[in-house]
């Protein structure tokens, strides 16, 4: 992390924090702050936070290892994911990630050769009057068929 | 009639703004309660007006809040539940993109009837968009004095925060969702004591719903009886149905409670997408044990759909065809619970993990004769013994899918 | 105190106690994994549920509070099968590791298994992989195939030593307990995670692949260690009949004292036990005797007690020096008074003590002996033991081999030579031997009876946890001489064990009564 990020990071939780009545409440939010500048939380970022918000990096790491949305490695630009619940499986999910394995070249979990795509498998995105959905990065796509994620795809540099 | 309380506005562009919404007539069920009535006038009010919690356990609201107690000198929280991870469940989605004001003005009251400063709410993750609308609607409240400090010049004031979670279902469950907004894992606590006495870092707490709150402002507006008639006696008002699934006009319908399910598929909804039969419909969200299509002519209300043995839920309606497998359903149920089971108690840990594994295996063609039994067996030694609603919520469905499809999903199994 | 019924038997609880504790306290044990009496209730194993009269759904009993006429039942058909489920659970993901585990002979999921009937399992699908010789701490490796996520390590190290090192990564199956990178557990109670895994997820690594649990005696004694005095449990093995090996001590755990060390002991203690088994005095030496056989504790004494009694008449007693310690306990510090200050009136006894160290704040003290309490209540006035003192000795009675400490050997060697008559009881070899005429072996505190003053004043009487047939214990050597030497005859001539000492030591002095 750069002495930059770092201190912008640091005014950013702190007024973050500021916000709770213990400081570290505010862990989820300052997590989803630090992973937007950095991409991903490793341990130097868990070692980060932990020190801004008084907590030990072990207490970081359980809540980074727990929720789905807070990466441990790093993902493409952008970060396919395909929701596999029941009202996407009814309306073609399955097809459609097989169809986008097979037209990017990568499996789930995967990130393409050109660190464009990286494709993941969730669950309900809450949108399933749109099924089948896929949300790019924090973008949601539904009712997709094959002609339509082509196009979205392209229209993603 | 018309009985649209919650998307009557739907329509209106730039209904998420606050001088739009003022200009409806938003805020004016806020004015009412702080300026014209006391705390337990608004609560009493909405005890009348039968609101049951619109999440997914349907308990009363009025009942809920007036168990926080008023003389413990510790702060008391609101946590808006906004995690919305029932599959099949959207509709708080909408409520909040289109009519943010509308779900602040709920908080504002609630808030005024229990004596509560601090609001959080708790939005899933995966909402982005949807939070920053929150973010800015606050903001604009906060500029037109409807929070902060001396709201509308009388001695109530509330903070609202948005919090947003991380990816997890759990966090839905109101317990969990404590936990999490602390900054910890969403590990469900123990009960007793219940929130509403040590809730959010040990103080009473209120948990609602977003569309729970969101129905306060008409009651207080309107008042219980006018709530009331809107659906039945013991479940006051409407519900958004939000149906999915193999139908014409998937979306979100808000219709009375007692609204009969065939009504709401066939009639709203558009009926079946592409001439396809309908096999089978889940109620309530994927927690509601599912529903054969000879069963689609129950009212959906609370105690009709546990009377039926399933449940109104979050009111989410899955609809699904005769072609689809019965197996890919219950791969499904089986996946999800397993994936979100948060792994603190045994049953639910372990129990998820090794029906989805038998599933896994009856799906790959190597069932064997007793699968369905074990699984069966298996959903029976989590129904009930688990620390949170959560074994349940998985348990009940799967063992109605198992009891209602054996045949066909026997029919998986090469030796049976 | 309200009244309850546990399988329709009726009990009497405590105010504010939980089902299982008023259970265990009745002597109905339920079963339970993650429940531990240090912590709160967790709730997560969902081993304890019982059933209650008028609720229908099982309740733990490890979070439900008594009230008056709260009707359990522990083994109703309902709660067995909850009980099955659980373990069936637990078992389906669990190692079939039994013959190559520690625990076993010791483990709850091992117990309870037997108990509810070896059932087959119906599990037919792969088992999850996880590492299995991970570090976790110092002396400690986790496996996480054998862990059943109870989450007692992780409440220990957030709750009694307050340094949050372990938690639980992962969400449900994948769940597992871990470190933050390799900030492996290093902390002086690590070794009460081993003690306190239900099942052999956590092993000691001072114990892993040594031996078996039922190979072990286990017996109570007290840590001599450190002026805490917590309580222990020696697990030592007798001695093979065909091998050519006597006993050996394998293990020391914590046991539980409320008022002392509670459910814990320090690694310090728990570790230190090579002691006991190595570097031992195995032989009454005289140096000026013959090495044959005739040489005992009673002819070594009797050749001592000659000369004390030649100095005494002589008018010499002030040429007789004793030095002591207080590894002793309070029934030879007492007869030591009373024998030599208060009977022969030798004028100043000695002590020389292993040197303080630091204590951690929690159970070990700076002070590394177990009686420096009883010493000072006793009141039995001394000097630090030093050369200076020795010169002008005809005769030195040395208990403990701490002298070796106070200064450098060839000193030590010059002042001795000055002492006619030398005489040596201790536990340990030392370049104290060959410094000295006769070389009287003796038991350490943990095999033998008496009593201990801890750092707080607490008296803890204990027996012998360990079997030893070396030398008298020192109480006895006192005695013995006492004796022979006929001094305050009616006083000592009664006396002949310790707790007959101590009778005498209460009527004395009033801090013991």
């Amino acid at each position: 992390m750069s002495p930059e990020t770092s201190a912008l990071l640091r005014r950013r939780i702190e007024e973050t924090a500021a916000r709770y009545p213990k400081k570290g409440a505010a862990l989820l939010p300052v997590l989803h702050l630090v992973q937007q500048e950095t991409g991903c939380i490793s341990a130097e970022e868990e070692k980060f936070v932990a020190q801004a918000l008084g907590l030990k990096p072990m207490k970081v790491r359980e809540v980074v290892t727990f929720y789905t949305m807070f990466l441990r490695r790093p993902v493409g630009k952008y970060h396919l994911q395909v929701c596999s619940n029941l009202s996407c499986i009814l309306l073609g999910a399955g097809p459609l990630l097989e169809y986008l394995q097979k037209k990017l070249g990568v499996g789930v979990g995967e990130t393409t050769s050109d660190g464009r795509f990286t494709l993941s498998v969730v669950e309900c995105l809450g949108a399933c009057e749109l099924a089948p959905c896929v949300m790019v990065n924090f973008d949601y796509y539904g009712q997709l068929d094959r002609e339509k994620i082509d196009r979205i795809l392209e229209g993603l540099e | 009639m018309d009985v649209k309380v919650l998307t009557r506005h739907f329509g209106v562009e730039g209904l998420f703004r606050i001088e739009v919404y003022r200009g409806l007539g938003g805020y004016k069920a806020a004015e009412k309660a702080l300026k014209q009535m006391t705390p337990s006038a608004v609560l009493e009010e909405v005890k009348k007006a039968s609101l049951r919690g619109r999440g997914g356990a349907g308990f009363p609201a009025g009942m809920k809040w007036g168990f926080v107690p008023q003389n413990v000198p510790k702060p008391r929280y609101l946590c808006v539940n906004a995690d919305e991870g029932e599959p099949g469940t959207f509709k708080d989605r909408y409520i909040m993109s289109h009519n943010p004001h509308l779900l602040l003005e709920g908080t504002i009251i609630a808030s005024y009837a229990v004596g509560i400063r601090s609001a959080f709410i708790y939005i899933r993750g995966e909402y982005e968009a949807v939070a920053l609308r929150l973010e800015a609607a606050v903001a604009e409240a906060y500029k037109d004095g409807f929070l902060g400090d001396k709201i509308l010049g009388t001695d109530f004031g509330l903070d609202v925060i948005v919090h947003r979670g991380a990816g997890a279902y759990i966090c839905g469950e109101e317990t969990a969702l404590l936990e999490s907004l602390e900054g910890k894992r969403g590990h469900p606590r123990l009960k007793p004591p219940f929130p509403a006495s040590v809730g959010l870092f040990q103080c009473p707490t209120v948990i609602n719903n977003v569309e729970t709150l969101s129905n306060v402002p008409s009651i207080v507006q309107e008042g219980a009886d006018g709530f009331i008639k809107k659906g039945l006696p013991r479940d006051g008002g409407t519900r958004i149905f939000g149906v999915s699934g193999m139908v014409k006009r998937p979306g979100i319908y808000e219709l009375p409670l007692g609204t009969k399910l065939r009504t709401i598929i066939f009639d709203h909804a558009g009926g079946m997408k592409n001439g396809k039969e309908l096999k089978a419909v889940i109620p309530g969200g994927m927690s509601a044990p599912i529903l054969t299509a000879d069963e689609i002519d129950l009212a959906m209300d609370f105690d009709s759909l546990s009377g039926a043995g399933s449940m109104l839920g979050s009111a989410a309606v899955i609809v699904i065809d005769k072609e689809t497998s019965i197996l890919d359903v219950l791969k499904a149920v089986a996946k999800f619970y397993s994936h979100e089971s948060c792994g603190q108690c045994t049953p639910c840990r372990i129990g998820t993990s090794w029906i989805h594994k038998i599933v896994k295996r009856l799906a790959g063609g190597e069932g064997e004769p007793d699968d369905i039994d074990t699984i069966i067996r298996l959903a029976g030694n989590i129904k009930g013994k688990t620390l949170c609603p959560l074994g349940d919520a998985a348990a009940l469905p799967i063992l109605s899918i198992c009891r209602k499809f054996r045949s066909e999903l026997e029919g998986y199994i090469p030796h049976a | 105190m309200p009244k309850i019924f546990i399988d329709d038997r009726a009990v009497e609880a405590a105010q504010g106690q939980t089902v299982l504790q008023a259970a265990e306290s009745a002597g109905i044990p339920i079963p339970h994994f993650c429940y531990h009496p240090a912590f709160a209730p967790e709730g997560s194993c969902r081993m304890c549920l019982v059933e209650i009269e008028g609720i229908p759904k099982l309740e733990l009993a490890c979070s439900t509070v008594v009230r008056e006429g709260l009707k359990v039942q522990t083994r109703s058909p309902k709660v067995v099968e909850a009980r099955k489920g659980v373990l069936e659970f637990l078992l389906a993901e669990h190692p079939l590791d039994c013959p190559i585990c520690d625990k076993a002979g010791e483990c709850k999921l091992q117990d309870y298994f037997e108990e509810h009937g070896l059932f087959r399992s119906q599990f037919k699908e792969s088992k999850e992989k996880r590492e299995k010789k991970f570090k976790l701490g110092r002396n400690l490796i986790l496996d996480r195939e054998r862990c059943i996520l109870c989450t007692r390590c992780v409440r220990f190290l957030n709750e009694i030593t307050k340094t949050e090192d372990a938690g639980v990564l992962n969400r449900g199956i994948h769940s597992e307990v871990g470190i933050f990178e390799s900030e492996f557990i290093d902390n002086n109670y690590s070794g009460n995670l081993a003690q306190i895994c239900p099942v052999g997820a956590i092993t000691d690594s001072d114990f892993r692949f040594r031996t078996r649990v039922w190979f072990l005696e286990s017996r109570e004694s007290v840590c001599p260690l450190c002026s805490r005095g917590c309580n222990t449990i020696i697990d030592s093995h007798p001695g093979f009949p065909r091998l050519p090996r006597g006993r050996r001590v394998y293990r020391i755990r914590a046991r539980w004292n409320p008022d002392v060390n509670s459910h814990w002991i320090c690694d310090h203690g728990r570790y230190g036990y090579a002691y006991l088994d190595e570097g031992r005095q195995d032989r009454l030496v005289w140096k000026k005797g013959s090495r044959d056989t005739g040489l005992s504790w009673d002819k070594v004494a009797g050749i001592l007690t000659e000369k004390i009694r030649g100095l005494f008449l002589r008018g010499k007693a002030r040429r007789i020096g004793v030095i002591l310690h207080t590894n002793l306990t309070n029934e030879e510090l007492f007869l030591a008074d009373r024998l030599f200050r208060k009977g022969l009136g030798i004028g100043g006894l000695l002590v020389a003590d292993p040197a303080p160290e630091k204590g951690d704040g929690f159970l070990l003290t700076a002070d590394r002996t177990a009686n420096l309490r009883g010493l000072r209540e006793i009141g039995l006035p001394f000097q630090v033991a030093d050369l200076e003192a020795l010169s002008g000795l005809d005769l030195l009675l040395l208990f403990g081999h701490y002298l070796g400490d106070a200064a450098g050997p060839a000193d030590l060697k010059t002042a001795l030579n000055k002492v006619e008559t030398k005489a040596l009881f201790a536990t340990h070899k030392s370049s104290l031997d060959s410094l000295v005429d006769f070389v009287i072996p003796v038991p350490a505190i943990a095999e033998k009876s008496g009593s201990l003053t801890n750092i707080d004043g607490r008296v803890q009487h204990f027996r012998a946890g360990l079997d030893y047939e070396g030398g008298p214990p020192e109480w006895k050597v006192l005695l013995d001489l006492a004796k022979k030497l006929k001094v305050d005859h009616r006083y000592f001539w009664p006396l002949d064990s310790p707790s007959a000492v101590f009778r005498v030591l209460q009527k004395e002095i009033p801090f013991f009564k």
